[in-house]
């Protein structure tokens, strides 16, 4: 390991307890960020990706969600163990999260100004009204918004700027890990790439480590350096950007990549995976692809497979990897 | 190429009466579509696109300009014919959680289509079973899910049903507003392919109508690309992809992430963001965006050139453009 | 094809009602108000079986000697400053207040909803007259109102019953006006428009049943509000008029005897409360269990 590792995820296990029965959100998640780094979580919705995000934050709603196990080790200390008043601390600070929805994750009736000074203000409660408002000028310039907009109130910005906001809220105490869940989903193509642009300077200008959420491998390509494939809570696939793209081992990876209809290449017709992803609240007893696999066997529904690394770092559950490598 | 023309819409135009002004919503839109054949529309919000697909159907009444159905001019039909007409220009919605009465079954909600339409009518219960039935089969979907409500089906699903109801009237025209963009990957292919083999089997003609360039890349035989009410440029779908020459179709085309992270496509990073489209300055309407406007740009309208056969654009310098094609 | 969908079908009003059960206070209100109605069914039928001579006996008959009893084996609510037994005349006067208040709430239902929903489907200026005339209504108290339309054409059941009706009118037409807007501009409504749905159609099977739930939930705390009127008109001597049996007159009558007997003004008042509260109880409960944002 080069860098110093961040944030490693054990076994993390979230499960919701609602009226129609235990939904299984998330089953044993284990992943790690180096300092610096950005790993991708790719998965459907329902897979359990958000989950994931809020469970490292301790932000899942209770009742009905319920940390079941696993641990959460940031910088060396397991912060599942940690008391609400010592998260608050870390919330916004050394870990914070950009949330999907722009239109909805700023106060209306609050200028974008006092919501960035007042993150900085819960953290750095002896700085001075002055030294506020110039660190929220300059985070602003850092977010491409100009100075002169600091009092104006949220509907006066445009999604992009919004967006903007957020992420300025979100780095306005240079956090060491960001979480961002779809940061750009909710935007047009055109502002997605200059948002995307922009996070990609900022990370590199202030070495914050990143774990980007989306269902978009395209902007999982173009962003991130390692990624993980979540399916029905479980990573089914984890590895190194190239791994996960030029050498897909997972029968879902490979399925996900095959439904994307191609801008590059002529596709006569898509070739999409079969079937739904399977209830969370009755998930199959073995492999959870397994229903939807072409390649799964008896021996697929009996038990769930293990991760087994098949190139350093590039981890697969699957006991199919030699045939699906075969039939390809 | 010449297929055979269904759908001819000529110097279309959309305004909405705002507290601010007039919103132009569709300004001066012209093309026209054959029988079995697919036109993508591709723009990014507020660029009209849905608002054109409506007008078309009469579901806005267009502001001027003519919309000819199988060479009769429907701009002007009474209600009564448009009921008539609509058995043959339908249109699948992008929310398959919001286009679906929560209160109906899937069979209530495919039945309601051959009820109003009067394909059958209420008493014969078993014969409109049956092609509920049949409909459900052709769209994938479960028979057992006959009696279920929207809300306990998944977007795809709900949006099988949406197609279903569509198909129940057999139209020959169908405007697609966005209907895969609110799905999953995976899903989102499972209904495209749908799409196609109708298409395939009954010879629908498509708008389609989408902000996602890969997915109509992958389904259209020609391209349009709006922008804040305007066509800027179209092409047949290769042309367009090959040869970009719109300003705005360039930076459109860079801006997509490629899953593929040895493609490093050289992104025109886009200035600001799309103004408003009420009350828009006269000439371009891209050119406080773009990287290569000049005095030309803020003249009087800009007027469609063909820069090769069927490619046409609406900038000023698409001659020199036309050289710069950056894919 | 797939194990996701797995449940047997089952509606919203299915769902909501699963939601309902689950919600223990409202049940409970649930559970009065039927009490209060199959208490109500037996006296109908006691009066039908004795041909109203039980009634007079037993309700209506006074009896000097015992008044003010307080509670016992025989009348366990005690008697009242003429001697009835208080039991059963709180018992014979539920049809009065949870009557009169359900009717008087369904009328108001109908002609606001009714006047609600073209207001809100057509908008512009039908939409201006129909919700000018209603602000009109809404700036007059709406006991005040009861009261002036009593006092001008008499004490009778219909009248209290019209001016409580007329009274809740504006509150019903401004709920529904409210959730036609909203789903009105819904997806699904220009999807029936685009298979060339007529007007009535798209009111009928569209509009309408999306906004029940809303107003079921105004409704019954509309019946609480209702009942209340009309004890309170009673109360002022304006609405039922004695010796028929009804709580707020019941009230009224035994504010004087206060000091005499604690039974006779708290039994009816209790009953009044508890009526009134499993009825927002319940209320509180439907809107809980209607609200589709609360599924899960």
């Amino acid at each position: 390991m080069g860098s110093s590792e961040l944030i490693r995820v054990e076994d993390l296990e979230i499960h919701y307890e609602t009226d129609d029965g235990v939904v299984y959100a998330l089953n044993g998640v284990s992943l790690h960020v180096k300092e610096g780094e950005t790993l991708g979580l790719v998965g459907e919705t329902g897979a359990g990706k958000t989950t994931l995000a809020k469970g490292i934050l301790r932000l899942i709603p209770s009742p009905p969600g319920k940390i079941v196990g696993g641990k959460v080790f940031f910088e060396g200390e397991d912060i599942l163990s940690y008391s609400e008043t010592e998260m608050h601390k870390i919330r916004g600070n050394a870990i914070s999260m950009v949330f999907q929805d722009p239109m909805t994750s700023l106060n209306p009736v609050m200028t974008v100004g006092d919501q960035i000074a007042e993150v900085i203000a819960v953290h750095n409660p002896d700085l001075g009204k002055e030294e506020l408002r110039e660190r929220v000028i300059a985070i602003l310039a850092k977010v491409g918004i100009s100075s002169d907009r600091i009092d104006e109130y949220p509907h006066q910005f445009s999604g992009g700027m919004k967006q903007r906001v957020i992420i300025a809220i979100a780095l306005a105490c240079n956090p060491k890990l960001l979480l961002a869940d779809e940061p750009t989903t909710a935007l047009d193509v055109t502002i997605q790439a200059q948002v995307l642009d922009m996070i990609q300077t900022l990370k590199k200008e202030l070495n914050t480590a990143m774990i980007l959420i989306s269902h978009d491998l395209g902007v999982v390509a173009q962003t991130c350096d390692r990624v993980a494939i979540i399916y029905a809570g479980r990573i089914v696939e984890e590895g190194d950007l190239r791994d996960i793209f030029k050498n897909p081992r997972h029968p879902y990876t490979i399925g996900l990549l095959e439904s994307i209809p191609s801008l590059t290449k002529e596709t006569k017709r898509l070739n999409p995976i079969k079937g739904l992803m399977p209830d969370p609240t009755n998930l199959p007893p073995g492999c959870p692809f397994a229903p939807r696999c072409n390649y799964a066997c008896e021996e697929c529904s009996k038990a769930v497979p293990e991760l087994e690394e098949v190139n350093p770092g590039h981890l697969v559950r699957c006991i199919r990897i030699d045939s699906v490598e075969e039939v390809r | 190429m010449m297929a055979e023309e269904l759908l001819r819409v000529e110097n279309l135009k959309k305004y909405f009466v705002t507290n601010s002004g007039l919103l132009h919503a569709v300004d001066d839109v012209s093309f026209s579509l054959g029988k079995g054949k697919t036109l993508g529309v591709v723009g990014e919000s507020g660029c009209g696109k849905s608002t054109l697909g409506r007008t078309i159907l009469r579901l806005h009444e267009p502001t001027s300009g003519k919309i000819f159905f199988k060479g009769q001019d429907i701009t002007d039909l009474d209600k009564k014919a448009m009921k008539e007409l609509r058995r043959n220009m339908q249109i699948i919605f992008q929310d398959p959680f919001a286009s679906l009465n929560p209160r109906m079954t899937v069979a209530q909600t495919i039945q309601e289509s051959l009820l109003i339409q009067g394909i059958f009518t209420k008493k014969d219960k078993a014969g409109l079973e049956k092609r509920v039935r049949e409909l459900m089969d052709l769209v994938g979907l479960s028979p057992r899910l006959i009696n279920s409500y929207p809300h306990e089906l998944d977007g795809g699903r709900r949006q099988r049903i949406g197609i279903a109801r569509v198909l129940a009237l057999n139209p020959e025209f169908i405007v697609c507003d966005e209907p895969v963009s609110a799905l999953d990957v995976s899903i989102q292919a499972q209904i495209l392919n749908l799409m196609q083999d109708l298409q395939d089997s009954f010879g629908f003609s498509y708008l389609f109508i989408t902000h996602d360039l890969s997915v109509v890349k992958h389904l259209s035989d020609e391209i349009m690309v709006m922008y804040l009410g305007k066509m800027v440029e179209k092409a047949k779908a290769k042309d367009l992809f090959r040869n970009p020459t719109h300003p705005y179709t360039q930076a459109l085309l860079s801006a997509i992430p490629v899953p593929d992270p040895d493609f490093r496509n050289d992104r025109i990073l886009l200035q600001g963001e799309i103004s408003s489209p009420i009350e828009p300055a006269p000439g371009c309407r891209f050119a406080a965006r773009c990287r290569f406007a000049c005095d030309k740009c803020k003249g009087g309208d800009i007027p469609l050139k063909e820069v090769e056969p069927g490619h046409f654009v609406a900038c000023v310098l698409s001659e020199d453009m036309n050289q710069g094609g950056s894919r | 094809m797939s194990e996701a969908v797995k449940k047997t079908q089952r509606s919203l009003w299915m769902d909501a009602w699963r939601r309902l059960r689950k919600n223990r206070l409202a049940m409970i209100g649930l559970g009065f108000i039927l009490l209060l109605v199959v208490l109500a069914l037996f006296t109908v039928a006691v009066d039908i079986v004795t041909k109203g001579t039980f009634y007079d006996e037993h309700v209506i008959k006074q009896n000097l000697r015992l008044r003010l009893q307080g509670p016992s084996a025989e009348h366990i609510f005690g008697l009242d400053e003429f001697g009835r037994d208080i039991f059963l005349r709180v018992i014979w006067a539920i049809r009065y207040s949870l009557f009169m208040g359900t009717v008087a709430i369904a009328i108001s239902v109908v002609i606001g909803s009714f006047l609600g929903a073209i207001a809100g489907f057509y908008g512009k200026v039908t939409d201006n007259v129909i919700m000018r005339i209603m602000d009109i209504f809404l700036a007059i108290p709406s006991m005040l109102l009861a009261l002036a339309i009593v006092a001008a054409f008499g004490t009778s059941l219909t009248n209290v019953l019209m001016a409580i009706a007329i009274s809740y009118v504006p509150t019903f037409a401004r709920t529904v006006r409210a959730s036609v807007l909203t789903v009105k501009d819904q997806e699904y409504i220009e999807a029936a428009r685009a298979l060339g749905a007529s007007d009535a159609r798209i009111i009928g099977k569209y509009i309408i049943p999306n906004c029940l739930a809303p107003l079921i939930v105004q409704a019954s705390l509309g019946v609480a509000g209702a009942i209340l009127s009309i004890a309170g008109l009673s109360f002022l001597g304006l609405g039922i008029q004695p010796p028929t049996p009804e709580w707020g007159s019941m009230l009224s009558n035994a504010r004087s005897y206060i000091r005499d007997g604690w039974h006779i003004t708290v039994i009816p008042g209790l009953m009044i409360m508890l009526t009134i509260l499993s009825l927002n109880l319940l209320g509180d409960g439907l809107r809980d269990a209607l609200d589709p944002r609360l599924k899960n």
